[in-house]
């Protein structure tokens, strides 16, 4: 095992430890203004667009110019830039003038860019075998011969990504968020759209490295969709997505490494791990926790909130079946009301009798607070009822359904409001008394 | 003796085509003396009217980007299956492609259903956006699978191969796989046509007359998963996912009726895969150079839609913008 320390200042390990991280920090920033397009699918697109420019590029460049580790990249990055470019173009065009839907204009672009790579590809096999090696790696990715030089490159290109994003902040936050009053303030709002598209094949191409063209897409979409949960504002998405996507960089990484490493201590075995997926896996688990697990949109609290309410109905309706029925209620019959299994009933009164709500002696009653609550919900659902039938001229027989959804729902404030509009009424449409509120508390 | 097509040229390809079928058409000529140019041409176009046939359902239904996403988790698929084998038969890793047909889409389909199942979980029940969903889905379980790969391959080629698809692996009883995928899918197609209109286009509706939009969607899927799985050994992924794209799109520019659609777009990808077969051959008989027939097949596709556009944009009457409506 390689300790963490280890990837800052070991010489070979220095440089691809900085590219992947350089990779995380400028899809992440890229990512976080696609995925609020709801346009994740582009980086897909434009990441397969990029095979063919890069194959060309390296055909071009293997005429002219021996093997040399300095101006590799740059030919790859040129003719990344150009392919994607021409991509962007397509997509655009096959848009907004053939008036085809976005899905399959970006598939149409991803599998005919694709294509055309794999056909210049099979004659570079052809004519410059070594090469075409080293484009193949750039498929899936491969982090351990990135050089110093990959590192200044990168890191110019996130620091370009990184000041547009800090200098057309708040264009670009009107532009995601309203577009129309973007148009109406007279925003740039194609270039702008379009350099964020350029912005996007410079993550690319600083992703194909690492993660490979295959992969780019899902790198856009994970640190963005993971921040998205834990942020109320533009930037902090920014912040938290950034954060998310270079630490996600890191830890690909050191997995790929000291998974290699462990694999030969155990088996025997020569395995080098790929960056690429090993990075992916961990950015789609990172999405799922927050997804999951996060506070307040999390699916384990949306879960709980849901079953909390619908509990809470259960419970006021049953109040409400009780403080109707003159004698003690047993529980099979309070089953009947509510339709529920023995033990969720069970444990819901369990539950109430732990409040003081209800007691049991020979069958179920209200406790003095009980009553208070039930009256307390009768009042809502009539005041509902007058409030349907006065203001918003609902027949006398309908009422009565809504009502039965709006009591568990009327929040204290609602009913004073509703009260002061309809002047305190002592009696609901079916000639029923309304509890008073002052005996209520 | 057979005359092989060694040494063609473009026009002799055809003349020598045209030669072979005349006397397979006089019985001298059985299966087993096809040569290998004739199984791709045969293969190829085969698989381009499978492809037409399910590739405008996908246009249609805007899910050609799910296609994408499964063209990418049948890798997952393979490999899974592949492990089963591999535990319970011992069967050696380097046979990874050459697993038998029936596996192969028992595993599409499981790939194809575990990708769906995914994509509807990120979506509806975590509330992830769609196209943020499909992309995560697929990147990561194709993650997963070129892992599995590597781990128990020890190297990663196999994941290129399946890209870039390699045609010397054609065999003869790839023309049996294809035929039955033509035969499966245009048997499907006729029978569920009405079901199919109903659901593209009016879900709504569909719903009402008790026609299911997503058991559809399932349907299309897993004739998507299917001829996927059946074609990437032959042509590789990328030349089946632009069978599938495009010509459907470049039939829609002349077209506005789906049963329209599906037979034009058969013809464009039969045409395309007819040229590419003989054109590959030609290059290498005048220049040497032995070009990915895939590759080739794409590339003559995308020169179809250029010039499609090109001759709309001549004749100004475009239809384009119309949309497409319902068949009568």
């Amino acid at each position: 095992m390689i300790p963490l320390l280890h990837f800052f200042q070991d010489p070979i390990l220095t440089a691809s430890t900085l590219g992947t991280m350089l990779m995380g920090l400028a899809s992440s920033l890229v990512g976080v203004l696609v995925y609020v397009r709801k346009r994740a699918l582009i980086g897909e697109t434009l990441s397969h667009a990029t095979y063919p420019g890069i194959v060309l590029g390296i055909g071009v460049f293997s005429i002219f110019f021996d093997h040399s580790p300095l101006i590799f990249p740059i030919v790859v990055l040129l003719g990344a830039f150009v392919s994607g470019f021409l991509g962007i173009y397509v997509i655009y065009y096959l848009e907004s003038k053939l008036s085809l839907n976005s899905d399959t204009a970006l598939c149409f672009v991803l599998s005919t860019f694709l294509g055309v790579g794999v056909l210049l590809a099979s004659k570079l096999q052809f004519s410059e075998p070594v090469w075409f090696q080293r484009v193949q790696a750039l498929l899936y990715g491969q982090t351990a011969t990135m050089l110093t030089v990959h590192v200044y490159i990168y890191a110019v290109l996130a620091f370009v990504i990184s000041v547009y994003i800090l200098l057309l902040y708040s264009p670009l936050k009107i532009i995601h968020f309203d577009y129309d009053f973007a148009k109406v303030l007279r925003i740039f709002i194609k270039p702008i759209e379009f350099f964020t598209l350029i912005l996007l094949v410079f993550a690319i191409v600083i992703g194909i490295r690492s993660v490979g063209v295959v992969l780019m897409a899902g790198m856009l979409i994970a640190p963005a969709a993971a921040a998205r949960q834990f942020v109320r504002k533009f930037w902090q998405m920014f912040v938290l997505s950034s954060f998310f996507g270079v630490g996600i960089g890191f830890l690909g990484l050191v997995f790929s490494v000291n998974g290699s490493i462990w694999f030969q201590e155990k088996y025997g075995q020569k395995i080098s791990l790929p960056a690429g997926p090993i990075i992916l896996i961990i950015a789609t688990l990172i999405v799922l926790f927050a997804l999951i697990f996060e506070r307040k949109r999390g699916l384990i609290s949306r879960i709980i909130r849901r079953n909390q309410f619908k509990m809470n109905c259960v419970e006021e309706n049953i109040l409400k079946f009780l403080s109707k029925s003159l004698n003690k209620v047993h529980f099979s019959d309070l089953r009947e009301v509510v339709h529920l299994s023995i033990p969720v009933l069970w444990g819901v009164l369990t539950m109430m009798k732990l409040k003081k709500l209800v007691a049991e002696s020979d069958g179920f009653y209200l406790t003095k607070d009980g009553n208070i609550k039930a009256m307390q919900i009768i009042r809502l659902h009539r005041l509902w009822e007058v409030y349907l039938f006065k203001c918003l001229d609902v027949q006398r027989e309908n009422v009565h359904k809504s009502a039965e959804e709006m009591e568990h729902i009327i929040t204290p404030e609602l009913e004073e409001e509703l009260t002061e509009l309809l002047g305190d009424p002592k009696k609901d449409p079916h000639d029923q008394i309304i509890p008073r509120k002052e005996g209520l508390s | 003796m057979k005359e092989g097509y060694f040494g063609k040229t473009f026009s002799q390809f055809f003349q020598l085509l045209w030669n072979h079928f005349i006397k397979a058409c006089q019985g001298e000529y059985g299966f087993l003396d096809l040569a290998v140019d004739e199984v791709q041409l045969i293969t190829l176009t085969l698989l381009s009217v499978t492809a037409a046939i399910v590739g405008s359902l996908l246009v249609v239904r805007k899910m050609t980007m799910v296609a994408n996403a499964i063209s990418h988790t049948v890798l997952l698929g393979v490999v899974g299956s592949f492990l089963v084998l591999h535990y319970f038969l011992k069967r050696p890793f380097s046979e990874l492609l050459e697993v038998d047909m029936k596996l192969l889409i028992l595993a599409s389909l499981l790939a194809s259903f575990l990708t769906m199942i995914c994509i509807d979980f990120f979506h509806h029940t975590l509330k992830l956006g769609k196209d943020a969903s499909i992309g995560l889905v697929f990147t990561s379980l194709f993650s997963l699978g070129i892992l599995l790969v590597t781990i128990f391959t020890k190297n990663m080629h196999i994941g290129a191969e399946i890209i870039m698809g390699n045609v010397d692996m054609i065999h003869r009883d790839d023309i049996w796989i294809a035929l039955s995928l033509v035969i499966g899918n245009l048997f499907i197609f006729l029978l569920l046509y009405k079901e199919y209109v109903t659901t593209s286009f009016d879900p709504g509706f569909a719903k009402l007359i008790k026609v299911s939009p997503l058991l559809f969607n399932y349907i299309v899927i897993f004739q998507t998963s299917v001829t996927l799985v059946a074609s990437f050994r032959a042509v590789g992924v990328v030349l089946i996912l632009a069978f599938l794209i495009v010509p459907p799109v470049i039939a829609r520019i002349f077209v506005n009726k789906l049963n329209a659609m599906i037979y034009l777009s058969i013809v464009i990808a039969m045409t395309a895969s007819i040229l590419s077969v003989a054109l590959s051959r030609h290059i290498l008989t005048v220049y040497q150079i032995p070009l990915s027939t895939s590759g080739l097949v794409v590339t003559i596709l995308l020169a179809f839609w250029l010039l499609s556009i090109f001759i709309t944009k001549r004749r100004k009457t475009s239809k384009l913008g119309s949309g497409l409506t319902l068949a009568d």
